[in-house]
């Protein structure tokens, strides 16, 4: 089954205007999901990740809801069929 | 990009690009609408009208981009142009200085942290200055309340090898072999904040500028303390005299060799002195200071203008500040006008 991932409105001038993305696998871990997700939609990885490929602190990725950075982060094991989403943290000035 | 005067002014929210003729401003913007642009530079070198804007975005990180039809579109590459390498362990946090090298195709932009990136093919491949990043001091220098970075570049065009910059926190570096090897240049700038008040390095300079005229004759703004070079910025000497105060950012000259800076009160009252927003211009590089104040107010003007929010061509003087104020003198700073008056927090201010 896929794994679907849903990104917010603001990531949408870096996904072709996508907000919602089936990702068919096989991935094990947040980080296998993001790494195809970075193939159809490259300009999104360096809008989410830093340079040395971590989760933005102003981002935040969600598991089954879940916060990823108090998961195990990039390498938060998924089951099949899941849903992760990709927030822009509500922070800013 | 024909006009008599062009400024690209950067704020919190976006880039603002205002155009004279004649008498009359023109503006349009934002650009990067909601995103901070910390730096911004218009080439015109070899025929160009390139654009060039750091905007930073809160939550997605900083980047380079340019635009080469006067800001109708702009570039947005997939890959981010400016990468901190996997092995520096770093990541880029923001852009705070696009300068043009001595050859026409050489840009450098200054990052927080600390580091130089430079362009030999205008643009299109940026690397990371190693000679810099490797420097022993580098891992020494410490963050200042707008975090580590090389903020200020000054290239020289007669000599590519040329190079002075600043760093908050790190004080002064220049190199004579293009960026192979940097050394600290602060002999004379005081740290206040150090147990040695005179070290090697570690000072916080906000900004230095080259006199429009002499190559060897530089002018530094300190956290707390103005200071002059003639030597090629290698000794500095102070030039307080007739100063309200010597806390301040900006800095510019205009062509006459005039020197311009807005004192603030304190590094901890961080608004003009006395309520009062006066620009203080030196014609005799630091002997003596005037205040400039016809045409700005003098009541109640608790402004800030930062380290880029100055600058300057011809006999021309433009400031912004925090309070989202642009002001412009056509006069050498006698007297000036408010152009705007409700930007957003202005970063930096680029007269052409």
């Amino acid at each position: 089954m896929p794994t679907t991932v849903f990104l917010s409105g603001h990531l949408k001038e870096f996904s072709g205007g996508l907000t919602e993305l089936d990702l068919s696998g096989p991935h094990s871990t947040i980080g296998d999901v993001l790494e195809q997700l970075w193939a159809s939609q490259p300009a999104l990885r360096d809008r989410v990740l830093t340079d040395q490929s971590e989760i933005r602190e102003h981002v935040n990725i969600f598991y089954l809801g879940r916060d990823a950075k108090r998961l195990d982060g990039l390498n938060t094991v998924i089951e099949p069929g899941g849903e992760i989403h990709i927030f822009n943290a509500v922070s800013g000035g | 990009m024909s006009a008599e005067r062009t400024l690209l002014v950067g704020t919190g929210k976006g880039l603002f690009i205002l155009e004279r003729n004649g008498s009359e401003w023109s503006m349009e913007g934002p650009h990067f609408a909601g995103l901070g642009v910390f730096a911004a530079m218009l080439d015109r070198r070899v025929g160009r009208k390139r654009i060039w804007a750091a905007p930073q975005s809160f939550h997605f990180g900083a980047e380079l981009s340019f635009s080469d039809n006067g800001g109708k579109t702009w570039t947005n590459p997939e890959e981010r142009l400016i990468k901190f390498p996997v092995d520096t362990e770093k990541s880029l946090e923001n852009i705070w200085q696009i300068a043009p090298g001595a050859k026409d195709d050489t840009l450098f932009v200054g990052v927080a942290p600390a580091a130089i990136f430079q362009t030999l093919d205008n643009g299109e491949t940026w690397s990371l200055s190693r000679g810099l990043w490797d420097h022993p001091h580098c891992k020494e220098w410490t963050p200042g309340f707008g975090g580590l970075a090389v903020h200020t570049i000054v290239t020289d065009k007669a000599d590519p090898n040329s190079i002075k910059i600043a760093i908050s926190t790190g004080g002064v570096y220049q190199t004579a072999d293009g960026g192979r090897t940097w050394n600290a240049s602060n002999k004379g700038v005081k740290a206040y904040f150090l147990p040695d008040p005179f070290p090697e390095f570690g000072q916080c300079v906000h900004k230095i500028i080259r006199h429009p005229a002499k190559k060897d004759t530089f002018f530094l703004q300190n956290h707390h303390g103005v200071y002059r070079s003639r030597d090629g910025a290698t000794t500095w000497d102070e030039i307080e005299s007739g100063l309200p105060s010597n806390f301040g950012f900006g800095i510019t000259a205009t062509d006459s060799g005039s020197v311009f800076i807005v004192p603030l009160e304190a590094d901890a009252k961080r608004f003009t002195c006395e309520g009062k927003l006066r620009v203080y211009r030196t014609r005799d590089e630091g002997e003596s200071w005037e205040p400039l104040t016809n045409g700005l107010p003098q009541e109640n003007a608790f402004e800030v203008v930062l380290r880029d929010a100055m600058g300057s061509t011809e006999n021309e003087v433009y400031f912004g500040t925090k309070n989202g104020k642009l002001f412009g003198s056509t006069n050498d700073g006698d007297s000036w006008e408010q152009i705007q008056g409700s930007l957003p927090e202005i970063y930096c201010v680029n007269v052409y």
